[in-house]
């Protein structure tokens, strides 16, 4: 579980989005897990992140038509996955961030700590090995921040999820096993927090 | 992901903006109904036609004449060609041969005959055929019967040979006939011809004959004619021209080959004028015809095109509004792992089932359309029964690929746009 941490515009958030392929390096090359994402195509780089990375954005970024266990399941619908099991191991995503009994709700129907969560559950769904996470806690207050944050260190813990979260929250980095301090595009610091 | 999936996407997505995309379907619909409705009037106009012209026994019937190309040629050359075939009982017999003929005849005619009857006088024209194969032409009664090979003094009527008046005994104009040919039948009526003899002095002689039946209506001269036997109107026709034909030299003018079957037509004509005689069959007229209606239908068919073009722009449209307002979702979507293919073929889906809905209801409307210009049209006309609009089977399913097709088509270029945004930016527009 690491943390980006630093002020804005210290290019955390670019490192992250190069992590995840969603923009292609500069200069210089991005591997993961053996996987030399940074020469792959567009279509090669949608399958490696069905395969091995989860996203959390700060906004969230359901899709406002589908309930919370469509959007969820929405991404085993892109892998082939057939509707049952689609279903099961969408609800099992959802237990594990505790809204099952919020399933048939539209994101519009939840509270911003619940619509993170159903992003949680979303990134979760297909077992990646990876989440990156976009200031999962930046639109919410205090509380609910570190109820999330709680959440996912539960997740790395017993799930053996890496996390990735960027933030600029000192409060959420303090979950974090590693802080990575960033300024200025660069990497300023490690800082080692078990 | 698979079909299903994809498509069961696509029609959710088809109906969040339900005003929207009714709209671009109706744009369709009124494109798709357009062309149908426009070629259906086309193809309706053909079947009249052609319905009136292959009457049961006009289709399988060639008429054989000599071969009017070689008379015109000798006749310019002011003399008689040598190898001019004639059209005599050798030349029938060789005729009677070919695959496929059932019967042949030679053909007499004899116009400006009157039949009297109840006071009336009513002007036909004679027909005279061999009696001996009446039998095998396609000649249906529609009441009564044929008459029998030695029946030479019976006569079979057509449909119409009552309608046309003469002369009225009782002075009155054309009216309304109230006699019917069937009215006739198995009754003697009595057949005029009238000749100026060389004095110049008007001789009429009267043939009594029996009506035995009523021709089924063939479209074609017979329906007008009196059917009689061959001597008998080769006789009057003697008396008449004061000529006698000798058909060994000259041969006949013309002879009518039945054959079994439509199919064989072409390939009995192609016979038959290898043997040098010029052929007419019902068959030659239609195909003619075809391909003057085949002109019509893509002319109409080209209209309605316009109106379906204008649909197409509506579906591009609607399609690039739809791709613009969901711009964050395709990009949520790329980013949870949707391929490219994935996005493409979603909004392919969509603006496919925009064409297949409008091309569906359009056709539904169209079949509405069509049965109410036929039951306006048949208030004004009211002689047969008449098929203005006529939809074919071919045509739906023309209308339903082709309206699939222009979904399809319109669909490509905002789907691939969809596609190729780039997932960073379309999650972060808002």
């Amino acid at each position: 579980m690491v943390a980006l941490l630093g002020p804005s515009g210290s290019g955390k958030s670019t490192f992250l989005n190069v992590l995840g392929g969603l923009v292609p390096p500069t200069s210089g090359e991005v591997i993961i897990k053996d996987y030399r994402i940074s020469d792959m195509t567009e279509n090669e780089l949608c399958l490696f992140r069905r395969e091995h990375l989860g996203f959390i954005f700060q906004s969230y970024n359901l899709i406002s038509t589908m309930n919370a266990i469509e959007n969820v399941a929405l991404a085993l619908t892109f892998a082939g996955v057939k509707k049952e099991i689609r279903l099961k191991r969408a609800k099992e995503a959802l237990e594990i961030v505790g809204l099952v009994d919020r399933m048939e709700h539209k994101p519009s129907e939840l509270s911003g700590g619940q619509q993170q969560r159903v992003s949680i559950a979303r990134a979760l769904v297909n077992h990646p090995e990876i989440i990156l996470a976009d200031e999962p806690t930046g639109n919410l207050d205090s509380k609910t921040s570190s109820d999330i944050m709680e959440m996912i260190t539960k997740l790395n813990r017993e799930e053996k999820q890496t996390f990735v979260i960027v933030t600029h929250d000192p409060e959420a980095a303090k979950y974090c096993t590693k802080v990575i301090h960033m300024r200025d595009g660069l990497i300023e610091r490690w800082e080692d927090q078990r | 992901m698979n079909k299903q999936e994809l498509l069961r996407l696509s029609w959710e997505n088809l109906w969040r903006m339900k005003f929207r995309t009714i709209l671009t379907i109706i744009g369709v619909v009124i494109g798709t109904a357009s062309i149908i409705v426009m070629v259906s009037i086309g193809n309706g106009a053909q079947k009249s036609i052609t319905d009136e012209l292959s009457g049961a026994g006009s289709v399988t019937t060639i008429q054989v004449y000599k071969d009017i190309g070689s008379t015109g040629m000798t006749m310019m050359a002011g003399g008689k060609k040598e190898d001019e075939k004639i059209l005599n009982d050798d030349a029938l017999k060789d005729l009677k041969r070919i695959d496929g003929v059932v019967a042949v005849t030679p053909v007499v005619n004899l116009s400006g005959a009157t039949v009297d009857y109840d006071r009336e006088q009513y002007g036909v024209s004679l027909m005279g055929v061999d009696y001996n194969v009446m039998e095998d032409m396609r000649y249906n009664t529609t009441s009564g019967k044929k008459p029998g090979a030695n029946d030479h003094n019976s006569v079979i009527l057509g449909k119409e040979v009552l309608s046309s008046y003469t002369l009225s005994s009782t002075g009155a104009q054309a009216q309304e006939n109230t006699v019917a040919p069937e009215d006739l039948i198995g009754q003697n009526i009595s057949l005029v011809i009238s000749k100026t003899n060389a004095n110049g002095d008007e001789e009429t002689r009267t043939e009594k004959v029996k009506v035995t039946g009523v021709l089924e209506s063939t479209g074609g001269s017979e329906d007008y004619s009196i059917i009689a036997d061959y001597k008998l109107v080769t006789d009057l026709n003697q008396w008449q021209t004061g000529t006698k034909v000798n058909v060994k030299k000259q041969g006949y003018s013309e002879a009518l080959v039945t054959v079994e079957d439509s199919s064989v037509v072409n390939t009995v004509t192609a016979q038959i004028e290898d043997f040098g005689f010029t052929v007419f069959s019902m068959q030659q007229i239609l195909e003619s015809m075809g391909s003057v209606f085949q002109m019509l239908q893509i002319l109409l068919g080209g209209i309605g095109g316009v109106a379906l073009l204008v649909a197409c722009i509506g579906i591009v449209n609607t399609m690039t509004m739809s791709i613009y307002e969901r711009t964050k979702e395709i990009g949520i979507m790329k980013v949870i792992g949707a391929s490219i293919s994935d996005i493409r073929n979603m909004f392919i889906a969509e603006s496919t089932m925009i064409g297949l809905i409008g091309g569906i209801v359009g056709i539904i409307i169209s079949f509405i359309l069509s049965i109410l210009i036929n039951l306006i049209a048949g208030l004004f006309i009211t002689t047969g029964n008449v098929t203005i609009s006529y939809i074919t089977p071919g045509l739906v399913v023309f209308a339903l690929l082709f309206s699939a097709i222009v979904g399809l088509l319109s669909g490509v270029r905002p789907a691939i746009k969809a596609a190729n945004l780039s997932s960073l930016d379309a999650i972060r527009s808002e």
